[in-house]
């Protein structure tokens, strides 16, 4: 058969497809500390100029079209911030009282969110806080919403976050009425319209009700306490009649959002009351 | 040596996809459905070379996208070196110069680019169902849509000029 010149795949077209696919392997099987390194390297460098491009896009499309929300919000802050002076004279006055030292307080680096078109954008989120900020590998990020995920990976410009919707994701929770605890991670459901958020290690005899807010308890010291992760909204299962999983619907939505807030918690030297 | 003779207008064209995909998309269409201009870009990469040629085009695109969302680095770099490599060596039974037979090739690309993503990172069942019958779908289509244009807009650019 005699082949067009130029259309007929070589034995070295053959050797480069095998080459990249090898690498591609290797870089998969890479140890998870090893792989967000090398994806640090990259962004801080090579990638460098197109993320701050792309960082100036972001700045430019939230300034218009979010200034009278974020001005709403303001009005709504400045409000609520009027009782807060009572409300933190009242709260050392009975720390003193109680004997308790003050509650070690945290700051937060606001973040654009660098959305990308990789099928897996939502696990990991790209966000433009780089390691100047003072923000750290572990801190958690939320939205005014509720508790969106934690830093993996902090680079010179950029930051990535990993979100409840990945799969290695785990925070501790409580309802908000503080009477149950458990463990929030990702669904396993393999029903698509059910791609939400499971309360685990309910214990049997406790009930939540559906609607129940559920917040971080603060345990483990990754993520503050009080920090909406989602709402009930039914039993996904009970696990041979000692334990309940419950479904969450989250609060966050990473595949929406524009901004974020970086907790930047500080070293905390014992337990906080 | 290939019989498509790279024009230096296709290098605009190349510079006009990257300013789309990191500077006109975040501001307009900031979605898991936005086209991706750089799978645009590597399709028309991968239409002019020599399949290993596309093969290493696909694997260095699949790595800055790694690197943007690493969930799971390499799985992108895999997705795209399989599907640059088939789009290079599939010219071979049609000419990709037809604009429908362009959009066919980005909205095939961009389901078959997240398939294998998906698969090769992990995916719980429930995500992956979502991603291949829902998003993927949504994605290929404003893809094929966004390089239609495109390809109507700066015919010139992107037409494949074969050597005397």
């Amino acid at each position: 058969m005699i082949r067009a010149r130029g259309r007929a795949t070589s034995r070295s077209d053959s050797l480069l497809l095998l080459a990249c696919l090898v690498l591609s392997a290797a870089v998969i099987a890479l140890p998870d500390a090893w792989s967000q390194s090398l994806a640090k390297v990259v962004r801080d460098t090579v990638l460098s100029p197109l993320l701050w491009v792309q960082r100036q896009a972001e700045e430019g499309r939230t300034s218009r079209s979010r200034f009278q929300a974020v001005q709403a919000e303001r009005d709504s802050a400045a409000l609520a911030s009027q009782s807060v002076a009572a409300l933190t004279a009242e709260n050392a006055r009975l720390r003193a009282l109680l004997d308790l030292r003050a509650r070690t307080a945290s700051t937060s680096v606001p973040a654009e969110v660098l959305h990308q078109t990789a099928p897996t954008e939502g696990r990991t989120l790209l966000l433009s806080v780089g390691a100047a900020t003072g923000v750290r590998a572990g801190d958690p990020v939320v939205t005014p919403e509720g508790l969106l995920g934690v830093l993996v990976s902090v680079g010179t410009q950029s930051a990535v976050a990993m979100t409840w919707a990945h799969p290695d994701f785990r925070v501790s929770a409580v309802t908000a009425d503080g009477s149950v605890l458990g463990i929030v991670v990702p669904s396993t459901s393999t029903d698509a319209s059910q791609a939400f958020l499971e309360f685990r290690g309910v214990a049997y005899r406790d009930t939540v009700a559906t609607g129940t807010l559920v917040l971080t308890s603060g345990l483990g010291g990754v993520y503050p306490k009080g920090v909406p992760i989602g709402r009930v909204v039914g039993v996904r299962s009970e696990e041979l009649g000692w334990e309940r999983i419950y479904r969450m619907a989250p609060l966050a939505n990473p595949g929406h959002v524009a901004h974020a807030l970086v907790v930047r918690t500080p070293a905390i030297a014992g337990p906080v009351p | 040596m290939s019989p498509r003779r790279w024009d230096g207008r296709i290098y605009l064209g190349f510079v006009l996809l990257v300013t789309l995909h990191f500077y006109v998309r975040p501001r307009i269409f900031d979605g898991r459905a936005a086209p991706d201009f750089l799978f645009v870009a590597l399709m028309v990469i991968a239409v002019r070379a020599r399949p290993g040629l596309a093969a290493v085009a696909g694997f260095l695109v699949g790595m800055i996208s790694d690197v943007l969302t690493p969930a799971s680095l390499g799985a992108g770099a895999l997705a795209h070196t399989v599907v640059a490599y088939t789009a290079a060596w599939g010219r071979a039974v049609f000419f990709p110069d037809n604009l429908l037979v362009n959009a066919g090739l980005f909205a095939g690309g961009v389901w078959v680019r997240n398939a294998i993503v998906l698969l090769a990172s992990g995916t719980p069942s429930e995500q992956l169902s979502n991603g291949l019958l829902v998003w993927a779908p949504l994605q290929a289509l404003s893809t094929a849509v966004a390089g239609m244009v495109l390809l109507m807009l700066f015919r010139d650019w992107f037409a494949i000029r074969l050597e005397a």
